[in-house]
């Protein structure tokens, strides 16, 4: 048994998806109720993998909303809670998605094992991280060529490049994919210099000098609302991997020669008969999801029941091509540039909005 | 990824009030009798619930002794640190749930009556408690830890008689969370004060105790969607 530890992206979506519950009172009920709310099982249910085995999920709503962050104890509480609950229904692997896993490591909540009576076991519990760099490196490769990028001469930038995600990507790209030239942009420069001696290369760039020069962009950095992005200084074609959290790097930069896809999406290969994927706004919610939450629904059908992806900078190449043989095996597929991307892409036309 | 301010946890969990200050002998007179009436409700409830379950008369004395065992500890920590605990304010404070329960026994009902006492107080007690050891002073702490561990059995009493007869009472059950939870929401507003002076969070009380009491409806065999919908009452109003 899997399970799927989320949140809706906004108090104003929380409160629609309470009335459509028929939770009348907590979609009336203001900001400082919900701050009081706790998590709650909102479903249970069954996926099959193109294999043929079932495994059954269940998915938890910790009642964070983003506008939470502000509020340290609150945030911190919701995270702890929806876990407390997790382990209390006997779940073996459970997704952190979303800001819960954020919240989890920067507020180093693992110094944190006991709520309340309960001993928290952090090998039922997983960030998803492996997979989800993965995803990000798998959209990278098959794209790019789409777009006539040669990723073996290609400068590749990575936006958050120190962080776990970020950290494994860069890892992958240049001993896997093996990519013309890795920039490495992120906020602390002794991790910086840290991970470019790990890799043996990459070069150290600030985001200003790192986006004209580069032909493929993944940002796994959440990008703060006041970012601005000269969009006449970018590269054309450029590709660029939103696997941030959340996703909002659409509005700001896609058309005109520059290609937004959302990262560290999956598609499953046939519908799931679940709801809670509406919250995440996902283009075709019975069968996309994050990949941190496909991670374990994997964990599961491989019955690898333990805390794969924990920590930060703890991912292997070698675990990632793990979960990449599972994700491919059980049915998933990275999401790729739609037709009408590629078909404007192709004709050199403007491109209005990524799906 | 996003990169959180993150304050210093441990400073802020090992932040304990001066038990010393008038200020906090204060709010504790007021707390500390909440909690001494509470077990004193709690003791007459299960002696009264026992008249109408004969079968069970037994079980729930034993129940009720503990309690008057617990409100016996509770005393003593208020003598510790030299608080006379307001008993007045306690007494009106119970009287709006207290009433419930007396309209609720006078109708033989038992499934309100155990919903009131054996889940919302008991759960109401759980979290307050766990919430409460962390930032006690080292004799109330040890008293605490061990009067915890007796409420989850009360808790466990309960959601069992409401489990088995689950199908009869359903009905019940809703209208009486419907006429007490927002009472039990009421009460941890009127404490909100008192209790931040104790260093403890209104919103963790609030979290906790329904988590406490989600986790007995559960049990009992309602649907987490029935659960929601009765929690949520808490919540508002």
């Amino acid at each position: 048994m899997f399970g799927l530890i989320g949140h809706s992206s906004s108090f104003a979506q929380a409160q629609a998806k309470a009335r459509e519950l028929g939770l009348e009172e907590m979609a009336e009920a203001d900001m400082l109720a919900w701050c009081s709310a706790p998590p709650q099982l909102l479903e249970t249910f069954q996926v099959t993998s193109r294999t043929g085995k079932t495994i059954e999920g269940t998915y938890i709503d910790s009642c964070f909303v983003p506008e939470m962050l502000s509020r340290f104890k609150t945030a911190t509480r919701k995270v702890q809670n929806a876990m407390e609950m997790a382990q209390k229904q006997g779940i073996n692997v459970t997704a952190l998605g979303g800001f819960t896993s954020i919240i989890f490591e920067n507020y180093d909540l693992s110094k944190f094992q006991q709520i309340r009576n309960t001993i928290l076991e952090w090998e039922r519990f997983t960030t998803g991280n492996t997979h989800t760099a993965w995803v990000i490196c798998q959209q990278v490769e098959r794209n790019a060529p789409l777009l006539g990028i040669d990723l073996s001469r290609a400068k590749v930038a990575v936006v958050g490049a120190t962080g776990d995600i970020g950290s494994a990507v860069c890892r992958w790209l240049s001993q896997k994919t093996g990519v013309g030239e890795l920039l490495l942009v992120a906020r602390q420069q002794q991790r910086l210099l840290d991970l470019q001696t790990s890799l043996g290369g990459g070069t150290i760039l600030s985001l200003e000098e790192a986006l004209p020069q580069a032909d493929v962009v993944v940002w796994v950095a959440s990008l703060p609302q006041t970012l601005s992005i000269d969009h006449d200084s970018l590269r054309k074609p450029c590709l660029m991997i939103d696997g941030g959290y959340p996703k909002n790097l659409d509005a700001k930069v896609a058309g005109d020669g520059v290609h937004v896809l959302k990262g560290g999406i999956v598609e499953f290969w046939q519908d799931i008969g679940w709801q809670m994927m509406e919250v995440a706004e996902m283009a075709k919610p019975q069968r996309q999801m994050f990949a941190c939450f496909a991670e374990a629904m994997l964990l599961d059908f491989e019955e690898i029941h333990t805390n794969f992806s924990w920590g930060r900078n703890n991912i292997s190449l070698a675990n990632m091509e793990l979960i990449g043989d599972a994700s491919l095996r059980h049915g998933f597929q990275a999401i790729g540039l739609n037709p009408a991307q590629l078909s404007r892409a192709a004709q050199g036309g403007v491109e209005l909005a990524a799906a | 990824m996003a990169t959180l301010e993150a304050p210093e946890l441990d400073a802020a969990i090992s932040n304990l009030p001066d038990f010393t200050t008038e200020t906090y002998k204060d709010a504790y007179s007021r707390i500390n009798a909440i909690v001494i009436e509470g077990e004193q409700e709690a003791h007459d409830n299960y002696i009264a619930i026992g008249t109408l379950l004969p079968d069970q008369a037994e079980e729930l004395t034993k129940l009720a002794r503990m309690e008057l065992k617990h409100m016996k500890g509770f005393t003593a920590c208020a003598n510790n640190l030299g608080v006379v605990a307001d008993m007045a304010f306690a007494k009106e404070f119970f009287a709006p749930l207290h009433n419930n329960f007396t309209t609720a026994l006078a109708a033989g009902k038992v499934p309100t009556c155990l919903l009131i006492q054996a889940l919302l107080i008991e759960a109401f007690a759980i979290s307050a408690y766990h919430i409460y050891i962390p930032v006690a002073d080292p004799f109330a702490r040890k008293i605490t830890e061990g009067v915890v561990k007796d409420e989850y059995t009360h808790l466990n009493y309960g959601q069992e008689w409401l489990k088995a007869n689950l199908d009869s009472c359903r009905e019940e059950l809703e209208q009486a969370n419907r006429d007490n939870l927002p009472l039990i929401r009421r009460m941890l507003d009127q404490v909100a004060a008192d209790a931040a002076v104790l260093h403890m969070d209104k919103e963790d009380l609030i979290e906790d105790f329904l988590i406490a009491y989600q986790e007995a409806l559960t049990e009992i065999g309602f649907s987490t969607r029935e659960i929601a919908r009765m929690a949520a009452a808490a919540l508002v109003g």
